[in-house]
């Protein structure tokens, strides 16, 4: 360790209340400065690997509502998927269905269910049993039970296992107490859902017998589509989600900038929350250090005198008096970032809560990149809020100093 | 009994503009209607209310004529614009753009082709009949619906205020210890700062029970000050915040709010930690030999 370094140390000990104090509360700005960055960049990352999970970039919904937004549908379903899968930039497009279906005789009385193409679908990942057959599958007698992928939260309500049938009906008359259609399913899959909230059941079909489930007037429909462009750059899916708004009069396209920012608009709230926090605790921590450092210098004009006597430069102790500042925002930031990772882990679990929330959605995301710069950020900041105290520190008149010093 | 019909689906405006459609009565939602000509006009051109936001941003007034379609590319039914209503102040509303029409019921189910269906219906019952056991005879014949109370569902649709009141009181709660040590660290350094004078007063003869009072005082009151001062910049602070997110969102909720109880809360506390700081240095200081303090 340098003499500059041992002395500005030394400075620091001479004081471990005040220095612990100081260092507590750089540490709690820098915890609370990482938490709001968490916030601010957390949110958007989340969605956006979230909408990225199984790499569609577009979604494409009823003209003016954001997927599964409302109950409206699109008609003419089959023939806008062609038209996607027909244009060479398109890998592929995955039709969904959303709809609710009654349970008689189970303890709910209804389930929110998908209809979705097993071999394009990107609404789940299966984690237990089989999938849904592709829809070049059309080998099943049509009384045969329908195949469905149900989460764990259906599973847990239920009380039903993998294997198990039930009866799911559509149409529902309450005052004759009939449903128009009814069909047996077997549970032959556990699927993990991205886009619905972990706590709400919910059971996948096949897309064509949804459709015939719920009746002739949803023969050719189709709540959303998600496409996926064949080149990944945002150039690339901008030109197909303008070639969809173009050709397809009837649907909105959505990219994935474009649901990220709608959605950003709508918490925009905790963006502007975690903005304000944010420079309030940059400016904690430079008060903090600024005052500490400047309150240290002039208890130590007598000090610094006899150094400036004995032939210390004015640089070397311009050098000391900045490297206290350091040394005090360094050990906070390192405190902060522990403290701020466990109080991120305790908002996100607050937040969580949010009824609706997909269960991969996250409010806090460690950033590194976010994070690092911040937290730089804050030790620039403390850092220069010594400089003006060491400049003065620096240029105290040196005789006058020590007499007063001596004097007292 | 009195009944209530509620039906709430999303319907397009021709041009081509998704709107939630609600078909109700207006004062039974809540609203505030600013034209008084809603659901007096003849139901040969029947009436709309749309809400002040879309009449703003479409240049709508009592008496334009808009189409209304169930489905879009379909001409649907010319309209007229009966009334303008001012949206509730919903909290669970304020982050969604989206525009709202009210329609009479019997219209929307036409133009959704869908007959004698509604989403929900409140139920009111006489305040002889218990509510459970209501619910629990409507549950008991229900086939494809349920019945909950009232009560049920405002704790159900209230769980977001809740999360974000605890988000809130987490947040407050770091604030607060940063700020608590903030002010422990100044008034240990301000105290501090005058060991000389503190030196002085001990020589003098004054005793150390004396200037522990002295420095306490002096630290409540600056506490106290500093309260009064911070409260004037968190009110200030909360102008500014509700004039920006009330345009942003267009709604006239208040987002934050100084009450006596947070500025009596916020008093109370810096105080409390004035005083303690205040104590804790005076007392160090005091137990210094006064030659020590002084240096010698």
């Amino acid at each position: 360790m340098s003499m500059r370094a041992t002395l500005a140390f030394a400075t620091l000990r001479r004081n471990p209340a005040r220095t612990v104090l100081a260092v507590l509360g750089i540490a709690v700005a820098a915890a609370l400065l990482l938490d709001m960055v968490m916030l601010a960049t957390g949110m958007r990352e989340s969605f956006r690997s979230l909408l990225l999970t199984r790499g569609y970039q577009l979604r494409v919904s009823p003209k003016g509502t954001l997927p599964f937004d409302s109950e409206a549908t699109i008609d003419g379903a089959t023939a806008i998927v062609t038209a996607l899968r027909a244009n060479p930039d398109i890998r592929a497009v995955s039709p969904g269905l959303g709809a609710t279906l009654a349970l008689p005789g189970t303890r709910f009385p209804s389930v929110f269910s998908l209809g979705l193409e097993s071999d394009v679908q990107g609404d789940y990942v299966l984690e237990g049993g089989r999938d849904l057959p592709p829809p070049s599958d059309t080998t099943a007698s049509a009384a045969a039970p329908l195949p469905a992928v149900v989460n764990r939260a259906f599973l847990l309500r239920s009380g039903l296992q993998l294997g198990d049938t039930l009866t799911v009906a559509s149409g529902v008359d309450a005052q004759l107490r009939t449903t128009a259609r009814a069909r047996v399913v077997v549970l032959t899959g556990e699927g993990r859902f991205f886009y619905v909230p972990a706590e709400t059941p919910v059971m996948a079909l096949p897309l064509r017998d949804l459709r015939t489930l719920l009746g002739s007037a949803y023969r050719d429909r189709m709540s959303v589509a998600m496409a996926e462009s064949r080149r990944g750059d945002s150039a690339s899916v901008e030109a197909v989600r303008r070639w969809i708004a173009q050709t397809q009069p009837r649907v909105t396209a959505i990219s994935t900038e474009t649901a990220i920012r709608q959605v950003e608009e709508r918490l925009s709230y905790f963006r502007q929350l975690a903005f304000v926090l944010g420079a309030i605790s940059l400016g904690i921590g430079f008060l903090l250090v600024a005052t500490l450092v400047t309150l240290s210098v002039n208890e130590r004009r007598g000090e610094i005198a006899v150094l400036r006597a004995i032939g210390t430069q004015k640089g070397g102790v311009l050098r000391q008096v900045f490297l206290e500042g350091f040394m005090l925002s360094g050990t906070g930031i390192a405190g902060g970032l522990l403290l701020g990772l466990v109080t991120a882990r305790w908002l996100n679990g607050i937040l969580r809560d949010f009824p609706g929330l997909p269960a991969a959605f996250d409010f806090f995301l460690w950033s590194p990149e976010a994070a690092w710069k911040s937290l730089l950020l804050l030790l620039v900041s403390g850092t220069l809020a010594g400089l003006l105290p060491a400049w003065r520190a620096a240029s105290i008149p040196i005789v006058r100093s020590l007499r007063e010093d001596a004097v007292g | 009994m009195t009944r209530r019909l509620l039906w709430t689906c999303t319907l397009v405006l021709a041009g081509g503009t998704a709107l939630t459609a609600t078909a109700t009565s207006a004062r039974a939602q809540g609203d505030t209607i600013l034209s008084p000509s809603y659901g007096r006009r003849a139901p040969s051109v029947r009436g709309i209310a749309v809400d002040a936001r879309m009449a703003e941003d479409f240049g709508l007034r009592p008496g334009s004529v808009v189409r209304l379609s169930g489905k879009p590319g379909i001409p649907g039914d010319s309209v007229a614009v009966a009334a303008v209503f001012e949206r509730k102040a919903d909290p669970a509303e304020v982050a969604r753009r989206e525009y709202r029409i009210r329609a009479h019921l019997d219209h929307l189910q036409q133009l959704l082709e869908l007959d004698d269906r509604v989403d929900r219906f409140a139920v009111g019952v006489p305040d002889s009949v218990p509510i459970d056991s209501a619910v629990a005879r409507i549950n008991h014949v229900a086939f494809g619906f349920r019945a909950h109370q009232s009560a049920e569902v405002a704790v159900q649709s209230s769980r977001t205020f809740r999360v974000v009141e605890r988000f809130h009181r987490a947040i407050g709660l770091i604030t607060v210890v940063a700020s608590a040590v903030f002010l422990l660290c100044l008034l240990l350094l301000s105290v501090e700062e005058r060991r000389r004078d503190i030196a002085a007063l001990r020589l003098m003869g004054i005793s150390q029970a004396t200037v522990v009072r002295a420095i306490v005082i002096e630290a409540a009151l600056v506490s106290v000050i500093g309260s009064v001062i911070g409260a004037g910049i968190g009110w200030v602070a909360s102008l500014i915040v509700n004039a920006h997110f009330q345009q942003v969102y267009r709604t006239p909720l208040l987002f934050a709010l100084l009450t006596p109880e947070i500025f009596a809360f916020a008093t109370l506390t810096s105080l409390v930690l004035g005083i303690t700081a205040g104590a804790v240095a005076a007392w160090r200081l005091v137990r210094t030999p006064p030659l020590t303090l002084l240096g010698r």
